[in-house]
């Protein structure tokens, strides 16, 4: 398929609804991909079963504080100049690039690469969402090392990382990208197309693009939008969509620890005063709970939407008095495995509890009056 | 004694308030070159009331240069200069606009080294031979206007004040705008409202003699200020130089003159007017503010501005389909020829007001012969609608009372739902004119600062200092100020301490030192 301006502009929104509230603004690198598709030419979107076994793919994507680029704007060549830079580092020819994860604005940074090198778009990402680590990717998960990888930052600048950990590696990007502006481009994962095929999240942009022509075309109630977006979610490896609640943020208390943005959000049922919720935050929506009871844990998909638009809410836009509905969304079966939850479940993020699939929380609790 | 003004597309209304009650209002139709208008209304006020001649301040809220963008006139072309270089390659300021307003406004792009970083360390110096460059090259296109951009400018203007400088020395008949002083975080959203801005300072001059002009017309010498969209007021000078700040002062006035007219701090408005509906919220006497990035014109802004659910329903909706239709076309300001009160010969929502016995304009007996079907199904019609835009404001059931002003109030059923309160203060139609009189002047500024090398209280302390700045600078009295609303948002992924804090304050009126605070404006 041939990615078309509305393609990218449904794309763009619906990484947003997939980003679990992180992966940044889609905004500026929607304005880069539309500039660069007009600069070169529109992007092939292809199946990895299209690709022979030896291709060479990469990843790439952005790494740093996406409230930073609000005014260290993107620049539509630097995909390209990392890609450039990692082919003349590692001596390989990339045949096609994927995203790291769908969810936010890194789903749109291997369009803006694959317009300008001229290569096709692999349709699929390495989380079926937005997680912040670079191990939390499921090329991680299968064993595929990040680097050899380049970074390349705001002033066109370089740097090659070789032969370093997995968690080395996620300390040292973030580390270069903060000395330089808090936002870089980065080209990681040299692989396979083989390799990629066993790991992929497949198929997960054209996902993001059926979910954004619905939030645009039934643009309204979110309770009524819902219905709509299930149909969407039917033939994937997503669960069913399911409302966790509805209600007025009443506190959003979040500050910097460790190098995320971390705390919660308070809400307030629309129909029951006395009816709480919890929200724990880092970069992501973590957890929903009632009271002591937990609704939803990642790596589940929680998802908030404005109530009045049904539009997805980053958790940086979170403030007071927002009316919004909260939405779970059972996680495909890749971050479910044991391997995975090592890297990706609640433990990994300081709670201390395990993980407990969505459907089994709620199921418990399907005459709860929260629940639509 | 003040006096409220409120120019709209259809009416200008004027009250004139005595301290915190109503001395007198009149509603006059707005002229084409709206200062007639303006001229008529006072003139009426000085009629009804001798005291309106010794007011001591006037209010004006106008939906002028809101028009201007929308409807892609009274622009001039304006040259954008941005400092971000290298950063951005291939976002050029007006990208992302629509291509017909790009087309009036976009005169010249300049994207040249300079601005800061997140850490406050330079993204890249300044180039002064760049600047020589730009400088020529502005006095060879003859520019007038000029809208100037660096990144991260709302924490460090230096290099917007640098640039400005250079060109208002070298170009004294250049009209520049610097990004810092109209608009928050968020580099392209805030270049867009200064070019906006410059585009309409050449219409602002105008408007603003105008408004004067109409003033001195009536002999009333004292201080003018207008509203902006915060609900807050500016002075005319600074108006001059800021003209895109009453983007959406139009619905916040209605809201802030319910807020007045009821004593309620927490209240859905519904202002009917002619043609619209606007629904707001009221949060603590002030209007709550859309969570979205707001569009004016098509163009991309983040601007403070109201929540407004618009609903095409007003006195001149047309009726139809046995009143199971109303709206969204209206006949406007032909309500007075059109409607059959009027004599005219179209059916409209104030005719159904007239004949349910809810308003008294016009001629009762053209809308005696209406079946009371007809009737009750119309206002049926019209109560399901104002129903489904509350709901639509206010999900769930808390129990908000509901303010009604405008015009058009009338048109409303007397009762909605069993559950909701309806208020209809005295003096709702002129609401919009009562808010702009009640207005108080505002001050909004906001810094990134590191907790770590600055402590909360101190940084804190410091921007509001800033916004306080801005407020006396915009004609508040130093010793009225209060801090409104602080908001603390950190940075996700830096481990600093990093922190965008933002302030903003609001004071009464100086209107004793308003010469005072006028001179201290460039």
């Amino acid at each position: 398929m041939k990615l078309q301006d509305q393609h990218i502009q449904d794309l763009a929104s619906g990484a947003a609804f997939l980003a679990t509230g992180g992966g940044g603004d889609p905004y500026l690198s929607l304005l880069c991909a539309q500039q660069s598709i007009k600069q070169y030419d529109s992007v092939e979107l292809v199946s990895i079963d299209t690709l022979a076994d030896d291709a060479v793919i990469v990843a790439v994507g952005s790494v740093g504080a996406p409230t930073t680029s609000l005014e260290l704007l993107p620049s539509i060549d630097e995909p390209l100049l990392a890609i450039r830079a990692f082919e003349h580092h590692t001596g390989l020819s990339i045949d096609a690039v994927v995203s790291f994860e769908i969810g936010g604005g890194n789903s749109l940074i291997p369009i803006i690469a694959a317009a300008a090198a001229g290569i096709p778009v692999i349709d699929g990402d390495g989380m079926g969402r937005a997680l912040p680590e670079v191990q939390m990717m499921t090329y991680s998960i299968a064993g595929i090392s990040p680097t050899p990888s380049i970074a390349v930052d705001y002033a066109g600048d370089t740097i090659a990382f070789d032969g370093i950990s997995v968690l080395e590696y996620e300390q040292q990007i973030r580390e270069f990208s903060m000395a330089r502006g808090g936002m870089v481009t980065t080209v990681e994962f040299g692989m396979s197309a083989k390799e990629l095929r066993q790991c992929i999240v497949a198929d997960t942009v054209s996902l993001a693009i059926a979910i954004g022509e619905v939030l645009r075309l039934e643009r309204g109630n979110a309770l009524q939008l819902i219905n709509k977006l299930q149909h969407v979610f039917e033939p994937t490896s997503y669960g069913q969509l399911m409302v966790l609640f509805s209600g007025m943020v009443t506190d959003v208390a979040t500050s910097v620890i460790g190098g995320y943005d971390i705390g919660h959000a308070l809400l307030r049922a629309d129909d029951n005063a006395e009816q709480q919720v919890r929200v724990d935050i880092k970069n992501e929506y973590l957890t929903v709970w009632k009271g002591n009871r937990l609704l939803a844990s990642v790596p589940d998909l929680i998802t908030f939407v404005d109530t009045e638009t049904g539009q997805p809410i980053n958790s940086e836009r979170l403030s007071f008095g927002q009316r919004v509905t909260i939405i779970g969304i059972a996680c495909p079966p890749h971050f479910r495995t044991a391997v995975a939850l090592a890297v990706v479940g609640p433990k990994c993020f300081g709670f201390d509890f395990d993980f407990t699939p969505i459907e089994k929380l709620i199921g418990a609790d399907q005459t709860d009056s929260s629940r639509i | 004694m003040r006096i409220g003004i409120d120019v709209g597309g259809t009416h200008t209304d004027a009250v004139l308030l005595s301290g915190d009650s109503v001395v007198e209002t009149c509603k006059v139709l707005t002229s084409a070159d709206v200062m007639s208008g303006i001229v008529e209304a006072l003139t009426r006020l000085q009629e009804k009331s001798a005291l309106a001649s010794s007011a001591e301040s006037v209010m004006i809220g106008t939906t002028q240069f809101t028009n201007a963008v929308i409807e892609r006139r009274s622009l001039r072309p304006v040259a954008a200069i941005r400092l971000g270089s290298p950063s951005g390659r291939g976002l050029p300021p007006f990208v992302g606009w629509p291509e017909d307003i790009a087309k009036v406004i976009s005169g010249t792009v300049f994207e040249l080294d300079g601005g800061y970083l997140y850490d406050g360390s330079e993204l890249a110096p300044l180039n002064n031979a760049q600047l020589d460059k730009v400088v020529d090259e502005l006095g060879r296109l003859n520019i007038e206007a000029v809208a100037i951009t660096s990144a991260f400018s709302p924490m460090n203007a230096g290099p917007e004040l640098h640039v400005d400088a250079r060109i208002r020395q070298a170009l004294p008949q250049c009209r520049t705008t610097m990004s810092h002083e109209i608009g928050r975080v968020g580099l392209l959203e805030r270049e867009n409202a200064a070019i906006l801005n410059a585009s309409l300072l050449h219409f602002s001059d105008h408007v603003i003699d105008g408004i004067e002009n109409a003033l001195a017309s009536v002999r009333l010498t004292c201080p003018v200020f207008i509203s902006q969209n915060d609900g807050t007021l500016m002075d005319v000078s600074f108006a001059r130089r800021f003209p895109a700040l009453t983007f959406a002062s139009g619905p916040t006035n209605s809201l802030r003159g319910a807020a007045k007219l009821t004593g309620l701090d927490e209240a859905i408005v519904i202002d009917i007017g002619g043609t619209t509906t606007d629904i707001g919220v009221l949060r603590g006497g002030f209007p709550r503010e859309s969570n979205l990035v707001v569009e004016v014109g098509g163009v991309r802004t983040n601007f403070r501005m109201p929540d407004i659910l618009a609903l095409g329903l007003g006195g001149g909706s047309l009726v139809g389909n046995n009143g199971r239709s109303v709206g969204p076309t209206s006949v406007g300001h032909e309500l007075v020829s059109q409607a059959l009160v009027f004599g005219g010969s179209v059916l409209t929502a104030s005719d159904i007001a007239v004949a349910a016995g809810h308003a008294s304009m016009g001629n009762i007996s053209w809308v005696k012969k209406l079946k009371s079907e007809l009737v009750s199904n119309s206002t049926d019609t019209i109560g399901k609608m104002l129903a489904a835009g509350i709901q639509k404001m206010n999900p769930g059931k808390t129990s908000l009372p509901v303010v009604l002003v405008g015009g058009g109030a009338a048109i409303a059923p007397s009762t909605l739902d069993a559950a909701i309160e309806i208020v209809r203060p005295e003096h709702c139609d002129v609401a919009n004119a009562i808010g702009a009189a009640i207005a108080q002047v505002g001050g909004e500024a906001e810094r990134f600062v590191s907790y770590n090398e600055i402590s909360r209280e101190t940084a804190i302390e410091q921007v509001c200092a800033d916004a306080a700045g801005k407020a006396v600078a915009a004609g508040a009295n130093p010793d009225s100020i209060r801090v409104n609303d602080i908001e603390e948002v950190a940075i996700p992924y830096m481990d600093n301490g990093a922190t965008r804090v933002r302030v903003k304050v609001i004071g009464e009126v100086a209107v004793l030192n308003t010469h005072a605070t006028t001179a201290a404006i460039r």
